[in-house]
């Protein structure tokens, strides 16, 4: 039985490599890798310059009507007359010199932040950070298609016709997404060490307290990035299976992402008991688990414990549920879709 | 293991119902082994959801369906069996050639050379390259073909394996059918085609309305709707005469005279019969039928358009 589900994720890999689909996916998770680091990196080498910046409301500038603008603290605090912001008043200067000779004792701190941001390992945890967000969207889109074309194509008949099984195809179909989402985080996260190579080589000398991230926290965070995206591997593979359609499941697969963050932005602004309720949804406890922000939401999210728990229960029953339908439905000729 | 009766296929009571629809109606159903088995019915009749119901695509609502000897839908069973129900289904995206090789690979379905060699014998040797979705439907039929006959299986539906094909290719498709069915390997073919079908099947089940009406062998069916052409001096009479008789099957008007469903070796009865109530035979001509006047008297169809007789 192994052995013939194996065979299976092996042939169902044959199917996916030859799509664009899969390709053009991982290039925008690399993309989006890549922004990570190099936003760091950029975010890093200003701090260096500037000292930190501070931004200046139009309402403190001497011409009215212009936009807010930044100015350096580096430039505030060097006494050279040159480098001070010729067109803002003597006393909103000095207010904002006294600002950056606060923010210089945190200056440190936030170079070796930003400094750990882009180099190893620090880079990964921070390019997970952004990435996991896009790899729900794109395990959704890549699900949605990989198992939706039987349906549009027809193509279920002549699979099943080969004696495969239900069970052991529709098990190699998930097994098969979800070892190409671990390999496609380790693929982005392999371009990302290449980048922090060369953007550690860029930046130059370490600034002092910098390196205290690890690589059992790059692993971690690995860990939680690709685990989170199991829940919606079996939430997009059960609307699927259950519409029968790759339109449905992308619709559902993406558009819930964003639906339930504006609904429990909203309800839990109407009413404080939502907030219970909603520490049940899948994409918060997403957040929760990788350790994330609230997204639109906000509020305190469910511990990790919570929501290992809560992913753990949703991955269960959706995923049961599409094998139950997907063993009991009739399978029909071509519904055209893709 | 084969049925020890020496049939491949045999459903007792299958049954499908769509909701107040009953697609296939109590069908018991015995194919024997080796040779051409037609499958024919108008459209709507019965005949896809009996082979998705053998083939493990479709769920009875009862009954039980059997393919040598064991449960019709286990994969075990069904990697015994190569089928094309329907239009064929492939992956638009990949090549012909690379579609069969996973068909081949996922149901261990003999060696990956065989790929070549059947896209070959499909004559599609020289488009095995080419994506799917550029192939005509007389190509994707072609494919469909080679694919059911991965693996070389015992048992092969084909469900109207030459929708598309130019004549040649009907012709190519009609000689690799009976080929086919040599060698003990049971072919089930589903054709509205039934000039074709007679050319090449040995056995034939006829299904109306998902109820099997006829079965066997293809000379023994026609044999006994044979018919004698009648004009008598009465027809009224004769027609009155001729409903006592057992052995008359019917009797309807027809081009001014009558047609009798009768074995033709006893014409002389019937005459004899008429005589004795004074009415003569002006002429009496025996008529042989073809499958599809067979079909057509049976199901009350066009077998091409499916369509009722008016």
């Amino acid at each position: 039985m192994i052995g013939h589900v194996a065979n299976l994720s092996r042939w169902e890999w044959f199917k996916l490599r030859r799509r664009w689909m899969l390709w053009i996916l991982l290039v925008f998770a690399i993309l989006f890798a890549q922004l990570a680091v190099w936003g760091q990196f950029f975010s890093y080498r200003n701090l260096q310059t500037t000292g930190g910046e501070l931004t200046v409301p139009a309402s403190l500038q001497q011409q009215q009507g212009r936009a807010p603008r930044t100015v350096a603290c580096n430039d505030l605090l060097s006494g050279d007359p040159a480098r001070q912001p010729a067109d803002l008043d003597a006393q909103v200067v000095a207010g904002l010199a006294a600002q950056c000779r606060q923010q210089a004792a945190t200056l440190p701190a936030r170079l070796a932040r930003a400094y750990q941001g882009f180099t190893l390992p620090g880079s990964v945890s921070t390019a997970l950070g952004i990435v996991q967000t896009l790899a729900l969207i794109l395990i959704a889109i890549l699900t949605a298609s990989a198992i939706g074309i039987d349906y549009g194509a027809g193509t279920l008949r002549s699979v099943l016709t080969q004696g495969v099984g239900r069970w052991p195809y529709l098990t190699a179909k998930i097994i098969t997404l979800a070892v190409i989402a671990f390999l496609g985080l380790v693929a982005a996260l392999a371009t990302v060490a290449i980048s922090s190579l060369i953007a550690t080589a860029i930046a130059g000398a370490p600034p002092e307290g910098a390196g205290t991230a690890t690589w059992s926290d790059a692993g971690l965070a690995l860990w939680k990035a690709w685990s989170s995206t199991l829940p919606y591997l079996a939430l997009t593979t059960f609307v699927t299976v259950f519409a029968r359609s790759s339109a449905a499941g992308m619709a559902i697969g993406l558009g819930y992402y964003f639906a339930e963050q504006l609904i429990v932005a909203l309800f839990s602004n109407l009413f404080s008991w939502f907030q219970n309720i909603a520490d049940f949804f899948l994409v918060r406890n997403i957040s929760g688990w990788v350790g994330g922000s609230g997204g639109l939401a906000g509020g305190a999210l469910p511990d990790q414990t919570h929501a290992l728990v809560v992913l753990a229960v949703y991955t269960l029953i959706l995923g049961g549920f599409a094998f139950w339908v997907f063993e009991r439905r009739d399978v029909q000729g071509a519904t055209g879709g893709g | 293991m084969t049925a020890q009766n020496g049939n491949v296929i045999e459903t007792t009571d299958l049954t499908k119902r769509y909701g107040d629809v009953v697609a296939v109606d109590h069908l018991t159903l015995r194919v024997p082994r080796g040779g051409v088995f037609g499958f024919l019915g108008p459209n709507g009749s019965g005949k896809t959801t009996t082979m998705g119901m053998l083939l493990g695509l479709v769920h009875p609502t009862s009954g039980e369906a059997r393919i040598f000897g064991d449960p019709a839908r286990h994969p075990a069973t069904l990697r015994r069996v190569g089928a094309m129900v329907e239009t064929p289904t492939f992956y638009p995206y990949l090549s012909g050639r690379a579609n069969l090789r996973y068909f081949q690979a996922i149901g261990g379905r003999g060696a990956p050379a065989d790929v070549d060699r059947l896209l070959d014998l499909v004559d599609l040797g020289k488009r095995a390259a080419s994506k799917y979705a550029t192939y005509s439907l007389g190509m994707k039929q072609r494919l469909g073909i080679a694919c059911a006959l991965l693996g070389d299986p015992e048992l092969v539906f084909l469900d109207e394996p030459t929708n598309g094909l130019d004549p040649a290719g009907v012709v190519e498709v009609r000689e690799l059918v009976r080929d086919l069915g040599k060698g003990g390997r049971t072919v089930v073919l589903s054709s509205h085609l039934l000039s074709e079908t007679e050319l090449v099947c040995d056995n034939v089940a006829v299904l109306s309305r998902g109820k099997l009406i006829a079965q066997g062998s293809i000379q023994e069916l026609l044999r006994q709707h044979d018919g004698l052409r009648l004009r008598t001096t009465d027809d009224a009479k004769a027609r009155a005469t001729l409903a006592e008789i057992r052995w008359v099957q019917h009797v309807e008007p027809q081009d001014g005279g009558l047609m009798v469903t009768a074995p033709p070796d006893r014409s002389w009865e019937i005459s004899r019969a008429l005589a004795l109530r004074e009415v003569y035979v002006n002429e009496l001509m025996p008529v042989h039928r073809s499958l599809e006047e067979f079909f057509m008297e049976i199901t009350g169809t066009d077998p091409a358009t499916g369509k009722e007789r008016s």
